[in-house]
């Protein structure tokens, strides 16, 4: 029955003609896309890039008629198998959609059902599509998918709730979703993004195996090139709504035509290793030694509470102007060092000196005044900064609260916004006026502005567009320079640690598997755990060897 | 194994739990205490002025019979001592066992409260969600207007409307009451009679929680419906219905439960004043009297009670978040 589906021409399972999506009157403009045409046929990936705004997000609910209230389509047509999607409508509609095309998204954690265990998510699908089964069939055929997107255990995965698996599983169990009526077409928006870089490279590997398993058409959509470099057969290049280049993978990343393709490809940062400074002499300014964090998480009422090692004995050094990058999975303690550096999240044992002075011994006013050289920049712009503060108050209120008169922290407010890239008109607008690689600029300049000798970035350029992330980084390189910053980098994408540290620590667990100088350890990993790092980031055997052609099935990875 | 511990993790956690809520009650009976205590006038005084005239010595003499003449301190470990062991003591009126007339009176205020409660819950969250998913219409703001009359509207007053408007004008409903007295029908009869009573004091106690769960229904409608899981179910082909049904309903619920628990406790309060307009046999009106009389065991007595119920809720509200919300059953989520 599921069968039938398959399509017998040889239509192209996707033919995007000329689409137009028209945005509601009064939006920064007239048109989210304009005349975008592509087709993807079965068995194919098509990966269509583009940065935020480009309108790669609108394509894909246009696909599913999921266009939100207020945007349309205003020109052109989609079709599935040779059907009009916008002539679809009821009944029919709601066959195809889940039936003919399955979707997942970005978010795996905000995309199920928070209240629902996932197996009755999957299985309100297999039911909406091909009717009621009897209670074990139905058990049997969620349990199959599950165990087809590689879960273990799904028979316990499929009673389990959204919040108690890991990103990885919980994308899984989309795709499972989306891949339980056999559709001829699977879109993917930005299916990796919120994932580490190891999950990352095993969701992409899947969503390949499941295409070559059942010759589907793969939409995915991505703003990284790496992503393009180790899955797509073809491109398609968007920017501000119009297709500026399309072709083959192999023909756009090596020949690019456009200005903008080549800006994109060049953005990737490319773990181009630099030779390691060589270390500075004298004391560290920053030293932590033997720092110790267990959490504990309490459970359901009746059980046990689980017990989290987060931080296992973590000692480091760093030097002024040196850069030390703090990388691993999600879930290795990366985040909370940086916290309990700051004292943020209180250690259970170690020592943290600052300039010689010992932190944890420190409280009430002492403390918030060593505080002053320590300073943060978090990975959200969005969340991090007051929305009803002004942009300059928001910069000048670090050193009014050390006693720098307002006129005077105002004046350095600006000039700072203007070193950071802005302008010191900028102090006058409120966050929500800015861009995301905008905001986290003035994240920036708020650490900055009481000139601390320690800045912990903690995943400071993730949530930015390729582009920025670039722009960003160059910025922080130059800062680092004039204000002979010390930086503690946290972040998941090796890249972006290659790119910019002297150092680099790898943490599994709450425990540092390996460290040493970034070069060294990047281009001669000891521990296994390092190599598989490093394997999954994405594009990385076409961007390090020039000559490398992509194999048609990505290799296992160890 | 397993079983065992599980079994006996069981038993800690209730245990603590009833640690909790004994010491809760005690710290409650305390301060219900002095806040009774700080209030002008004692029982005696009351007393005496009832019996034509106060003279010193009598006043001295009821205040050694209830133990008024005792330290304030002697006072409370007396009184503390006989709430751990249930004695609610003597009505100072009325002569006769507090916890005697509580259990007279508790059954109409539970009627009252739980229909008014259910009610306002049933109707008030159905019609959040219908306005929630009608947002921006013509009957959207239709509902916003209405809903914000019935919060606006004091408790007392439209009580006082819907006496004029179903028993004076209509004569539909009986102005006031708890039954008809010396009728004589059977049980369903008697549950359709008491029902007539019921009607107007569980509207007018209900309407204004209505407003306010209806109002956050709406709310959390309109939120939960832009949440990336709802996008989801429409990928997957579900029907409206199945989406509202299935996904969104669950998660709205979430902030009104909170809410509906909280204010619990204010139900219970209002009640007093409904009770007072409908003539209504049940704590309120106890309580009322008591207050009027400084019927000191009385009112200690009513509070208390008033206090353990409202902790009740407050389990029952955090038993109900977890059903609702795996989440919550993981403990600090």
């Amino acid at each position: 029955m599921t069968d039938a589906k398959a399509p017998v021409s040889t239509a192209p399972v996707l033919a995007v003609d000329g689409l137009t999506i028209a945005l509601p009157r009064g939006g920064d403009r007239a048109h989210a896309v304009e005349d975008v045409s592509f087709a993807i046929q079965r068995d194919e990936v098509v990966c269509l890039v583009g940065e935020s705004g480009s309108g790669k997000s609108m394509i894909a609910h246009a696909i599913l008629s999921l266009l939100p209230s207020g945007v349309r389509v205003a020109g052109g047509a989609v079709a599935v198998n040779g059907r009009d999607v916008a002539r679809l409508s009821g009944s029919d509609l709601r066959a195809f959609r889940g039936g003919e095309a399955g979707m997942i998204f970005q978010e795996p954690l905000s995309s199920l059902n928070p209240l629902k265990r996932v197996g009755a998510q999957i299985a309100e699908t297999i039911r909406t599509h091909q009717g009621a089964l009897p209670r074990d069939a139905m058990r049997a055929r969620v349990e199959g998918l599950l165990a087809q997107v590689g879960l273990p255990t799904p028979g316990l995965l499929a009673r389990s709730y959204p919040f108690e698996l890991s990103g990885g599983q919980r994308q899984r169990v989309m795709i499972a979703m989306a891949m339980a009526n056999r559709p001829a077409l699977l879109v993917a928006d930005e299916p990796t993004t919120a994932l580490d870089v190891t999950t990352q490279a095993q969701i992409l590997r899947l969503i390949d195996d499941l295409r070559r398993e059942r010759g589907m058409g793969v939409l995915l959509i991505t703003h990284d090139f790496g992503v393009v470099a180790d899955v797509a057969d073809r491109v398609v290049v968007l920017r501000g709504g119009r297709v500026v280049e399309t072709g083959s993978a192999e023909a756009v990343l090596r020949r690019p035509r456009d200005p903008y393709t080549r800006a994109l490809i060049d953005a990737v940062p490319r773990a181009r290793l630099r030779p390691p400074a060589p270390r500075p002499e004298g004391a560290p300014v920053l030293s932590v030694e033997d720092l110790r964090k267990t959490f504990t998480v309490r459970r359901g009422l009746f059980q046990p509470p689980r017990r989290v090692v987060a931080a296992d004995g973590l000692s480091l050094s760093l030097h002024q102007g040196e850069t030390l990058a703090v990388v691993g999975e999600s879930g290795s303690g990366k985040s909370t060092l940086g916290r309990m550096i700051m004292r943020l999240t209180e250690p259970d044992g170690g020592a943290i000196r600052l300039g010689g002075e010992d932190l944890r011994s420190l409280d009430g006013e002492a403390l918030r005044q060593a505080r002053r050289g320590l300073q943060i920049v978090f990975q959200d712009p969005f969340a991090s900064l007051d929305p009803r503060q002004k942009v300059g108050d928001a910069v000048a209120r670090g050193p009014m609260a050390y006693g720098t008169p307002r006129r005077e922290a105002m004046a350095t407010a600006r000039a700072l916004l203007e070193r950071v890239g802005l302008t010191a008109a900028a102090a006058e607008r409120y966050p929500h006026e800015f861009s995301g690689g905008q905001r986290q600029r003035i994240c920036i300049a708020r650490a900055l502005v009481l000139r601390p000798q320690v800045l912990i970035a903690d995943e400071a350029v993730s949530a930015l567009d390729v582009s920025v992330q670039a722009q960003v980084l160059a910025l922080l390189a130059e800062l680092r320079r004039e204000m002979r910053l010390a930086m503690i980098f946290i972040t998941h994408d090796l890249r972006i640690a290659a790119e910019i540290a002297d150092r680099v620590i790898v943490l599994q667990k709450g425990r540092i598997v390996e460290e040493g100088a970034t070069r060294d350890v990047f281009s001669a990993p000891r521990e296994a755990y390092t190599r598989a790092l490093l394997d999954a980031i994405p594009g990385r055997r076409f961007f390090e060897h020039p000559g490398f052609t992509r194999e048609p099935v990505a290799p296992e990875v160890a | 194994m397993t079983g065992i511990r599980r079994a006996a993790g069981i038993g800690i956690a209730l245990g603590a739990w009833i640690v909790r809520l004994v010491l809760v009650v005690l710290v409650i009976a305390t301060f219900n205490f002095a806040l009774v205590r700080a209030a002008p006038g004692d029982p005696a005084q009351v007393m005496a002025g009832q019996s034509g005239g106060a003279d010193a010595k009598l006043l001295a003499d009821l205040r050694a019979e209830y133990g008024l003449d005792q330290p304030y301190a002697v006072q409370l470990v007396r009184h503390l001592g006989r709430v751990v062991r249930l004695d609610l003591g003597t009505s100072t009126q009325q002569r006769r066992p507090v916890l005697d007339l509580i259990r007279e009176r508790l059954p109409a205020t539970l009627l009252l409260t739980v229909t008014a409660f259910t009610l306002a819950l049933l109707l008030g969250s159905t019609l959040g969600v219908m306005a929630g998913l009608a947002a921006g219409s013509a009957a959207d703001t239709a509902f916003t207007v209405l809903s914000l009359v019935l919060y606006a509207m004091p408790v007392f007053w439209l009580g006082l409307m819907l006496v004029l408007v179903f028993s004076v004008w209509l004569d539909w409903l009986p102005p006031f009451g708890y039954g008809t007295i010396n009728a004589r029908l059977g049980p369903l009869g008697q549950a359709l009679d008491l029902l007539k009573y019921l009607a107007m004091p569980a509207a007018s106690l209900g309407a204004i929680y209505l407003a306010i769960y209806a109002r956050l229904m709406r709310a959390a409608i309109i939120e939960v419906a832009q949440q990336d899981f709802v996008k989801t179910a429409r990928a997957k082909g579900l029907t409206g219905a199945q989406i509202v049904v299935g996904h969104m309903l669950r998660n709205a619920l979430v902030p009104v439960v909170t809410v509906a628990g909280m204010q619990a406790g204010a139900l219970v309060g209002g009640a007093v004043v409904v009770e007072t307009v409908f003539a209504w046999p049940g704590l309120g009106r106890l309580t009322f009297d008591a207050l009027l009389q400084r019927d000191y065991p009385v009112m200690l007595g009513v509070f208390l009670i008033l206090s353990v119920i409202v902790i009740l809720f407050n389990l029952a509200t955090d038993l109900a978040y977890r059903l609702i919300d795996p989440r919550m059953r993981a403990g600090s989520a």
